[in-house]
């Protein structure tokens, strides 16, 4: 994290009670301007500068997910678009091994805590469908999603046991929850 | 003798067969139908109204999603499996809302938010009363993001020159983690 600059622009909102007084004599204002200054100094948001980087060198990437130490992404290079993970401490790309199809193009992508398991709405041979893949087993499995059904976008729970859908379904936005073994 | 032996090999078989189904089916790739012990393979409808971009608590006990109210995308979090609707302390304004993520224990919820003309992204702690509000880079405009589930690490997915690309921000001088186990702060709410 060495490498992380600061974030310009942050704002930290007190969402009520107003800041310090100021306004009781010049030292008393010079003294909290100086507190305030080095408490927002210490507390902004720090970008990953050599993984943003790297990802700006990879190409357009969307849809993030995030686990605890894992980004799912979807990469679009060269006219292909495929869905990366990423090991956030290593800061580098592992193997995901028949994830990606390049006759498939990926929707949304999820990813759990530990980054064992992935969720993925993609559209192949002209349909939609969702996939759970386990990185550990290199195993995807369709999930079947009901007929009328439209999977849009996909949000695995942190612990990969449940998964939320957006679905389309007779011209409404809705929400499916699935439990996952 | 012979038909013994023959049944005994038809129950080996069974027994694999069986054996590999009772272990999930893993790496067959096969479509599920309910046939792997699933507690639930059915998708449950939540509500009839339109909703969209979910996102469930790490422990599942919350789900924040979209909702249109009077034609504005709102961010709605019920309990779950109540439904129960959960205030938010500074998110009914600044629509329209979108692309909500929360911590493992629903502690933060972020989400992008309207300041102005300028879509935002904006963490809310639901312990602490703070919100932390994070604009996009120069010349950047914020379109989604996701919170870790620990609510240390934000990626932001931006439009910038026309191109869609992903960065990611270090919140652990910001926010305590919200890890698995419970809630804990240095900065209770009375």
């Amino acid at each position: 994290m060495s490498q992380h600059q600061p974030l310009k622009g942050l704002g930290v909102g007190a969402p009520s009670g107003g800041g310090p007084a100021l306004n009781q004599g010049g030292l008393l204002a010079l003294a909290a301007m100086a507190t305030l200054l080095a408490g927002c100094l210490g507390t902004m948001p720090v970008p990953w500068a050599g993984l943003n980087r790297q990802l700006e060198q990879a190409g357009g990437h969307r849809d993030p997910a995030l686990g605890d130490g894992w980004l799912a992404v979807i990469e679009q290079k060269g006219g292909r678009q495929q869905v990366v993970l990423i090991d956030l401490k290593q800061q580098r790309p592992v193997a995901v091994p028949g994830l990606n199809r390049p006759d498939a193009l990926p929707i949304s992508v999820s990813v759990d805590a530990r980054g064992e398991r992935l969720a993925l709405v993609r559209q192949l041979e002209g349909r939609t469908e969702v996939v759970l893949y386990r990185r550990g087993l290199m195993s995807l499995q369709p999930i079947a999603m009901g007929p009328g059904t439209v999977p849009t976008a996909v949000q695995l729970r942190a612990d990969g046991r449940q998964l939320a859908v957006q679905v389309s379904r007779a011209g409404l936005w809705q929400i499916d929850l699935l439990d996952l073994p | 003798m012979a038909r013994s032996k023959s049944a005994r090999a038809a129950g080996l078989i069974g027994a694999l067969v069986i054996s590999l189904l009772g272990g999930g089916c893993q790496g067959t790739g096969l479509v599920d139908e309910g046939l792997f012990n699933r507690r639930s393979a059915a998708p449950a409808s939540l509500a009839s109204q339109q909703r969209r971009d979910p996102a469930l608590s790490g422990n599942g006990r919350f789900l924040a999603s979209i909702v249109e109210a009077s034609g504005r995308s709102t961010v709605l979090l019920q309990e779950q499996p109540s439904g129960r609707v959960l205030p938010l302390r500074h998110l009914r304004s600044h629509l329209p809302h979108s692309s909500p993520a929360l911590s493992w224990n629903g502690r933060y919820l972020a989400l992008v938010l309207q300041q102005g003309h300028q879509p935002l992204a904006a963490i809310e702690d639901r312990l602490s009363g703070q919100l932390l509000r994070l604009p996009a880079p120069a010349g950047a405009r914020i379109e989604r993001l996701s919170l870790a589930p620990d609510g240390l690490t934000l990626a932001l997915q931006l439009v910038q020159g026309g191109q869609q690309r992903v960065q990611l921000f270090d919140l652990s001088a910001l926010l305590e983690p919200d890890r698995p186990g419970g809630l804990r702060s240095s900065n209770p709410l009375p």
